[in-house]
């Protein structure tokens, strides 16, 4: 390589690493008003992790109040105001946009071969929209916050509740528009923007799986927003469809809440599952195992997603035959979930494992969503759930799929993808420690309140009888574990910033396009149109991966 | 390849950095206008499945205040609309045939047709607030006490005639007005009432007028919340016509570069069937029950 | 590319665009009419019934010309019969909680 930059002449190699689309203008202007993809997607990162900073705080208040029986450390007043603003600031400001706006943003167009994404204008109208969604929240908060539920359930958020359902509504339902834009977005890159080669089943399953979410994302958005729109019309003008002392319909508001907010669930875990198939197959060094099942489970999680909403609504008074139907397609959405898992067990199966920190969360996330996803089950069933329903064991179960899918996916996928990120290496050893004080915290905090639930612990109550406290102390316990767990990478990430190694264009030696351009990639992402040859998730020599640098890199980790 | 799409980026107007050639740009933009609608299409459709909800519920009610709004002017705008999506479609026509002059006059109709159904609306909604039927108290005119006007005593609610009296009614504090419920009564004698009307209408075997009132109103909030986010998007057509106007008269549209034309035209189509849809539904459905 | 252009440019041209605007007007004025008719002794539900059959053919002839649709990639069409498909989803499984209220289907 240096004999031909001598023989040639030309300094441009040893330039070309200089300008990325990190130092690609160093205004504040050229920040906020950058068309980059990948600038976004930092700015969402920044953005998203406050919320996330947010949101935790809130958690801590409850498992706080939650160490003693009785409600000492909150009024109970404030006990709701605090489980409800968790909640929301975590759905809609956190989990939602987590790995779709962050990660899906920053390498939709990299896996793809794309110079970005196809509308980068509606990119940045995204990031803010979701700015202000979010400030028109945090106002409400500040000025006394909401009281309702994440899920502003009818008639209390209309009529009863003397919070800032209104405001927050708003907030929400701005908010809505931002992940509707950045799904139509991804939707049209996928269509029409990849490279020569990268035909649909070349394509990553990172990239599969946003399909779906946007999916979700652009069909069911809209109907969760002219809801909200409804709550807040019906609260401004004093009357309304959700009023049952006119004839109004609070059901009706459940069904066309949970029509989003339900197929939601699988905006905060689609992404998740994106992230843990490009993590396991890479980690494994092998291709995963069928491609085209996980693929289209993605599609099809997305599409059954849709039918089973009202299995949030067994015990709310809709009809026998309308439970009976919900809880059968329940059990169906389940086989594609179940199919991702055995597949991606079955990657790691005589595939050459490396236990880097993403494999490490990966793994994790295995475990977890399994739990998670089987508990969901449980509740599914018709007759089970009116035992369990709005005890702490819906509570466990939504956490194992969210917390122990979504977020621990996403720090997967920002592990994984820091290098490519930022070009930095953060250390190894403080990455592993932090996956196992996460894994184990979060367990800490979360199994308990299966068998909390179980023994009839309703959720949202500030006290609760003296003979559960035990199993409490371990939560909170946990969740101070947890807490750590996920403080660390914010410490760890930081300081590689500054101080870490520079990373190689491909530290994993992994066959992605992502790492085929050099790290941090220019803001063009390409020197050149890349036109694909391989297939996806070929490790073998024909991808052009130099197989004797990936020997070596796993001689040195194992 | 990206020599390729240099030479292009020279030589083609609107061409965006991101793409390689006008062909990949313009199937983008239309996938994207595409997944837009589909966003619309499930945004009203929270309203249509409450409409629906409420209508199988209470058929009865809606067939009342459907027979209060006016199908004349409902009709009239869906013809008005139908010609301002007949003008738009020939605007997508002479910019690709790169007729600037009939591109621009296209375009002008079709704001002033859409403007029409705007004030069309206006009146409609004019004539809902002299009638005491907007559905929020203290939105509607406040009728004092008029003493030269003959007192008008309390009528059972199924002698009103339909369309009379609503010129002595009193409403001081502008509430919501409804005092015919001979619907009811027909409904009643022939066994059309579903279960939910059995109680929704009655208080003890007896039609109560203020109950069937309160269901009366949830049509009118329908109505007012459907065809008021159709109005709104009526408005952000008529906002894009105008920037396309703009656009067109400095001649920015030819054969080789139309897509803001035609995909703004997908958009005013899509209100378009909005409307073809809510006509019927709000303002016809019903209407054979008294007629 | 230019073929391409070419080929958009025909469609159904000024006289397939008043033929599709008079169906439209006349469908207008039919479901007008219609509504004065009393087609529910035939069986319940038929103005109902008919008004929306006039509606959707209505629908059909904007999307299809007036829209380009029928020219239009499949992927147009995917997006097209998608959001009527999710619409549907929307409907009918709302609605099989409300037909299944009433006493004796599967309910106490």
């Amino acid at each position: 390589m240096q004999d031909v930059s001598a023989i040639s002449g030309n300094s441009i190699p040893a330039d070309e690493p200089k300008l990325n689309y990190i130092n690609n203008g160093h205004t504040l202007k050229s920040w906020l008003l950058t068309k980059d993809h990948k600038r976004i997607a930092l700015m969402y990162l920044l953005s998203v992790s406050a919320f996330f900073l947010m949101g935790g705080i809130y958690a801590a208040f409850i498992r706080l109040e939650l160490l003693t029986p009785a409600s000492d450390l909150l009024e109970t007043a404030t006990y709701n105001k605090v489980f409800t603003q968790h909640g929301i600031l975590m759905v809609f400001f956190f989990l939602i946009p987590a790995i779709p706006a962050i990660l899906g943003n920053f390498l939709l167009p990299l896996m793809i071969g794309a110079k970005d994404l196809a509308l980068p204008r509606i990119n940045l109208l995204s990031l803010y929209i979701y700015w202000i969604g979010g400030i028109i929240t945090l106002w409400a908060l500040m000025k006394g916050g909401v009281d309702t539920g994440w899920t502003f359930y009818t008639p209390y958020s209309t009529t009863f509740s003397n919070s800032y359902v209104m405001a927050v509504g708003i907030g929400v339902f701005i908010n809505g528009f931002s992940s509707i834009l950045t799904g139509l977005n991804f939707i049209v890159s996928i269509h029409t923007m990849r490279a020569p080669g990268m035909t649909w089943f070349r394509l990553p399953l990172f990239v599969w799986a946003h399909y779906a979410t946007s999916l979700v994302m652009i069909l069911g958005t809209p109907v969760v927003a002219i809801t909200i729109l409804l709550v807040a019309i019906e609260r401004f003008a004093r009357i309304g469809i959700f009023d049952p002392a006119i004839g109004g319909d609070p059901i009706l508001f459940q069904h066309l809440f949970w029509f989003y907010s339900h197929p939601a669930v699988y905006i905060m875990i689609l992404p998740g599952m994106g992230v843990i198939s490009e993590v396991i197959a890479g980690f494994s060094r092998k291709r995963i195992f069928g491609y085209e099942f996980v693929a289209f489970s993605s599609i099809a999680i997305a599409v059954f997603g849709f039918l089973v909403w009202g299995h949030h609504m067994f015990v709310s008074g809709q009809s026998v035959f309308a439970g009976l139907v919900f809880s059968f397609l329940t059990m169906v959405v389940a086989v594609p979930s179940a199919i991702k898992t055995f597949n991606w067990v079955a990657t790691m199966y005589k595939g050459s494992i490396s236990y880097d920190t993403p494999m490490l969360y990966a793994i994790g996330f295995l475990g977890l969503f399994l739990v998670g996803g089987l508990t969901g089950l449980f509740l599914g069933s018709i007759g089970l759930t009116v035992h369990l329903t709005d005890t702490y064991f819906i509570v466990a179960h939504f956490h194992y799929v969210m917390v122990g899918g979504q977020v621990i996916a996403y720090l997967a996928g920002i592990h994984y993808w820091w290098p490519k990120m930022t070009g930095r290496m953060y250390s190894e050893f403080w990455g592993k420690v932090s996956a196992m004080l996460v894994f184990v915290g979060f367990n800490l905090t979360f199994f308990p309140q299966f068998i909390l639930g179980y023994m009839g612990m309703p959720r949202r109550y500030a006290s609760y009888p003296e003979e559960l406290q035990v199993l409490n102390i371990f939560s909170t316990a946990g969740a101070s574990v947890l807490g750590i767990g996920l403080l660390m990478p914010v410490v760890y990430l930081i300081h590689s910033l500054f101080y870490g190694k520079k990373a190689a264009d491909n530290p994993w030696m992994h066959p992605g396009l992502e790492w085929r351009t050099s790290s941090p990639p220019p803001t063009e992402n390409f020197k050149e149109m890349p036109v694909v040859t391989w297939e996806a998730y070929d490790f073998g020599e024909e991808s052009g991966l130099d197989i004797e640098e990936a020997r070596r890199r796993e001689a040195v980790t194992v | 390849m990206t020599a390729h799409g240099d030479t292009h980026e020279h030589h083609e107007p609107g061409l965006q950095h991101q793409f390689e050639d006008m062909n990949q740009q313009e199937e983008s933009v239309s996938i994207a206008m595409w997944a837009f609608l589909a966003q619309e299409i499930m945004f009203f459709g929270g309203l249509f499945t409450a409409y629906l909800v409420f209508r199988w519920r209470f058929p009865m009610a809606f067939a009342a205040g459907s027979n209060h709004l006016d199908p004349f002017w409902g009709g009239l705008n869906t013809l008005v609309l139908i010609v301002s999506s007949l003008t738009m479609a020939l605007t997508v026509y002479y910019a690709q045939k790169g007729n600037r002059t009939l591109q621009v006059a296209m375009i002008v109709l079709t704001m002033l047709f859409g403007s029409v159904f705007l004030g069309v609306k206006a009146i409609e909604y004019t004539d809902k607030y002299n009638h005491g039927l907007v559905p929020v108290t203290g939105w509607n005119k406040k009728v004092k006490e008029d003493t030269s006007a003959p007192h008008v005593t309390e009528q059972d609610c199924t002698q009103v005639g339909h369309g009379d009296g609503d010129d002595h009614y009193v409403n001081p504090k502008g509430e919501f007005q409804w005092k015919d419920c001979s619907l009811v009564k027909l409904a009643q004698e022939k066994n059309y009432l579903t279960a939910d009307e059995k109680i929704g209408y009655f208080t003890n075997g007896e039609i109560d007028a203020d109950k069937f009132r309160d269901k009366v109103r949830l049509f009118y909030f329908i109505y007012f919340v459907m065809t008021g986010l159709h109005a709104l998007h009526m408005i952000i057509g008529l906002g894009v016509m105008l920037w396309l106007l703009w656009k067109a008269w400095i001649g920015t549209y030819g054969p080789k570069y139309y897509a803001p034309v035609e995909i703004s035209g997908l958009y005013w189509h899509f209100v378009d069937i909005v409307w073809i849809f809510l006509f019927p539904l709000l303002y016809l459905l019903g209407r054979h029950f008294l007629h | 590319m230019s073929d391409n252009h070419a080929e958009h440019e025909e469609h159904i041209g000024i006289p397939g665009y008043i033929v599709i605007f008079l169906i439209l007007v006349v469908g207008t004025i039919f479901t007008y009419f219609s509504s004065f008719w009393d087609l529910d002794s035939i069986f319940p539900g038929a103005n109902t019934l008919l008004a929306l059959a006039i509606a959707f053919t209505k629908m059909m002839f904007v999307i299809l010309y007036f829209m380009h649709v029928r020219w239009s990639s499949k992927t147009i069409w995917l997006a097209a019969v998608a959001s009527f498909f999710w619409l549907l989803i929307m409907f009918a499984f709302t609605m099989q909680d409300y037909f299944t209220r009433v006493s004796g289907v599967f309910s106490a």
